[in-house]
């Protein structure tokens, strides 16, 4: 993981929220790894077992939260012998201070990975400044 | 690495090699507990599932972001072997697992699908396996 740690923090520390808001559902937070270029953050998440549709991305002031719920349920006839996995919902929430532009923030999804692409703000790019 | 999975399930079949197999596997997976939800990136441990029915032993397997071709199932004898690679950027995981399973499968005719992070290995059973419906008249 890259110094963008100290931009990107989480939550889980006291503040997090151990719930999702819409009810008492316990949730897990998913690996993830934020890694920083000079331009921007990438966020990937792993969530495996989660579709498109049980993706929800929200970024608001200065919070990024993703959750991912899992489709798949136990077919009717399927006895379980061995569990390892769990039906919870994966949850993480960042906190980032305001340091990328949400609107300009493009996301992929495939075999369960969600790679965020999120550009910093203007006032967090390194600029460079001419000598005259 | 290799590690013993379905010890305590199928410990009544005979698989149980050593009394403290148990337990040192419950240690382990304590401890797996415990760390997985601090996991920042990929171990080099997946989560397994186990179920069955009538027909078949299916193992699910927890392989988010792996390309199809780097996923290899094996079956020798009555183990599974599941290894993946995964590619990150320039830096490549390797995971494996090795689940003993019931004797009763159909090696030849094991199939599997790989559906949003998550592999599914379909074990047939054989048909001396499965439960047997016999009518019995009464005279």
């Amino acid at each position: 993981m890259s110094n963008a740690s100290s931009i990107v923090s989480n939550r889980r520390d006291g503040s997090a929220r151990p719930e999702l808001e819409t009810g008492a559902t316990p949730t897990i937070r998913p690996a993830y790894r934020v890694k920083e270029k000079d331009d921007g953050f990438g966020l990937t998440v792993y969530l495996p077992g989660v579709p498109k549709a049980g993706l929800e991305i929200t970024a608001e002031a200065d919070q990024l939260r993703i959750i991912g719920r899992r489709s798949w349920k136990q077919p009717e006839g399927w006895t379980q012998i061995h569990r390892e996995s769990t039906d919870a919902p994966f949850e993480l929430v960042l906190e980032h201070g305001d340091s990328f532009d949400a609107d300009k923030a493009e996301a992929e999804f495939r075999d369960g990975v969600l790679r965020l692409a999120l550009p910093k703000a203007e006032a967090l790019k390194p600029k460079k400044i001419k000598i005259s | 690495m290799n590690y013993p999975l379905i010890t305590r399930n199928l410990a009544p079949l005979g698989f149980l090699r050593s009394p403290w197999t148990g337990l040192e596997n419950e240690i382990d997976r304590l401890f797996e507990s415990t760390l997985s939800s601090f996991a920042g990136a990929p171990r080099n441990q997946f989560p397994v599932d186990v179920y069955e029915d009538r027909d078949n032993t299916y193992v699910r397997a927890e392989l988010p972001g792996v390309s199809r071709d780097d996923i290899n199932v094996e079956m020798v004898e009555d183990a599974l072997s599941i290894t993946a690679q995964h590619k990150e950027d320039e830096e490549s995981f390797s995971f494996s697992r090795t689940l003993a399973l019931p004797a009763h499968v159909h090696a030849d005719k094991v199939s599997a699908n790989y559906e949003n992070g998550l592999l599914t290995v379909i074990l047939p059973k054989r048909e001396e396996a499965k439960p047997r419906k016999i009518s019995v008249a009464i005279k």
